[in-house]
């Protein structure tokens, strides 16, 4: 088993700096600060309603922040829409219960990226589509309406549509939380090779062991605050917090 | 009783050209309604505060006024009110349109509200605007979504155009009247007309049950 690590000068893609999101007056992040190189992979880990997926929809401006800062690319998330449609271009997401198109077929799903955002014309979108159904293992199945694909085929087709704007960083959120257990595993595979090609990520999961794996760094959250951070080893063999400890022994992690 | 269906039977271009009337007529007005309820819903969701308030205000009156008394208005009350007189086809395409507009426009949101709030997110983590996302995601499924009600629009929509005959659109009813009028035979012509109206409308029923069986999982999401 080899575990892959970021080069240590890598470049900061996203940065937060002291993050803080209110609902009404329910906190939901407080004081988060983080980053993530390009080409890493960050797992975020954590009980329910700790903040994770609140973080990522702060990443890609679905939520607006109350207070701090989050930097993308050495830029602060803009206010303009037209501008914060162009930084969700750069980047891609991938949700728990897939949110693919129903009225569409699965390549007609990752064409809809390129075809209406990029203004890519119908053949060249068709060709990107196509390469990527096959990269995700479902070259076959492009005809297909979600309706008639398995959970799991949902999933790696809302990866292959969120990959068609050739994004800088995926952002996956719990992309394996609503599968049977014996799909799990391709989807996985899928993101374990996208991480292998470079991608940079940042990946909520409940799925230890893929964190513990892929994973270059792993950030342990808990009622809107991280509560710590590091590397997989320390975070799973040696955690500094009892909180972290806590956490994964209810998840029956042992190390 | 004797039956006599001689003058039905005599009259049948006459008849059969008044049931054309009625399906032109309500074809256009299910296209207008159509048209104009998905342009309220929209603009009731997305327009300015103003234009809110006054589509809230025409669609609360079109619910609490007979379509009748909108069509009578329209035909004998426009005209003096504006200036501008309508043939008898086209006050009752605008009065019935007017009136169906309405509840389409209901139905279309109730339609747009029904698709799940993640597909829009979909929509936005791709980086498509908003009128991409209600063009290409949200009305498409909601379309899907609404086939049913819609389809209970267009047979109400049918049935609605009898009305027209109070301000002589020759349609249908009109027509039957006129020949019961003349034959004294109102038993034979009017049994004839509900059947008439009933071929009419229950392909209709049957025909969006078995289309919507059929497409409905491409609005489940
Ligand atoms: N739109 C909202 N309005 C009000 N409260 C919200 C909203 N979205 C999230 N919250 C609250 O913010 C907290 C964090 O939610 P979040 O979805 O980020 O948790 P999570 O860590 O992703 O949990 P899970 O593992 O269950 O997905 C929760 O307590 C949740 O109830
Ligand atoms: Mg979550």
């Amino acid at each position: 088993m080899t575990i892959a690590t970021a080069p240590q000068t890598a470049a900061t893609v996203l940065q937060y700096r002291d993050v803080q999101k209110l609902y009404g007056d329910f906190v939901a992040l407080q004081g988060v600060s983080m980053e993530v190189k390009k080409q890493q992979v960050v797992c975020l880990i954590g009980p329910s309603g700790s903040g994770k997926s609140t973080l990522l929809r702060c990443t890609n401006a679905l939520e607006t922040i109350d207070g701090g800062e989050i930097l993308f690319d050495g830029v602060r998330l803009p206010k303009d829409r037209t501008a914060i449609r162009k930084v969700r271009q750069r980047m891609g997401m991938v949700f728990q219960n897939f949110e693919l198109f129903p009225h569409k077929t699965a390549i007609e799903n990752v064409i809809m990226g390129p075809s209406t955002v990029l203004g890519l014309s119908d053949e060249a979108s068709r060709d990107r589509a196509e390469a990527l159904l096959k990269k995700v293992g479902l070259a076959d199945k492009a005809k297909n309406y979600p309706a008639n694909l398995s959970g799991g085929q949902q999933q790696r087709v809302a990866i292959a549509r969120a990959l068609a704007m050739e994004p800088e960083v995926m952002l996956f959120d719990e992309p394996t939380s609503a599968l049977d257990p014996e799909t799990i595993g391709e989807v996985l595979n899928v993101m374990k090779a996208l991480a292998d090609d470079g991608m940079t990520m940042i990946v909520v999961t409940h799925e230890m062991t893929f964190a513990r794996r892929v994973a270059d760094h792993v950030v342990v959250f808990e009622r809107g605050e991280i509560i710590e951070q590091g590397p997989p080893k320390q975070i799973f063999e040696a955690p500094t917090t009892a909180r972290t400890r806590d956490f994964l022994g209810h998840l029956g992690w042992d190390g | 009783m004797d039956f006599n269906f001689g003058p039905v039977i005599e009259s049948w271009r006459f008849l059969a050209d008044g049931v054309r009337i009625t399906v032109l007529l309500s074809l256009s007005v299910a296209a207008c309604s159509l048209t104009f309820g998905t342009l309220v819903a929209l603009a009731r969701r997305y327009g300015p505060k103003w234009l809110q308030a006054i589509l809230i205000f025409y669609i609360d009156s079109m619910r609490a006024i007979p379509v009748l008394v909108v069509l009578v208005w329209f035909y004998f009350a426009f005209p003096i009110a504006t200036g501008i007189n309508l043939p008898p086809f086209l006050s009752a395409l605008v009065a019935l349109s007017f009136n169906l507009t309405a509840y389409v426009a209901e139905i279309v949101r109730a339609g747009m509200e029904s698709v799940r709030p993640g597909q829009v997110r979909a929509g936005l983590a791709l980086g498509m605007s908003t009128p991409q996302i209600v063009r290409k995601i949200v009305l498409p499924q909601a379309f899907v979504r609404m086939m049913p009600a819609l389809g209970n629009v267009l047979t109400l929509t049918v049935k609605d155009t009898a009305i027209a005959a109070v301000i002589a659109v020759p349609e249908l009813m009109r027509r039957a009247d006129a020949i019961a009028g003349q034959t004294y035979t109102p038993v034979e012509v009017f049994s004839t007309v509900m059947l008439l109206y009933f071929c009419i409308i229950f392909p209709i029923t049957r025909g969006v049950d078995i289309v919507y069986k059929r497409i409905s999982f491409l609005g489940r999401s």
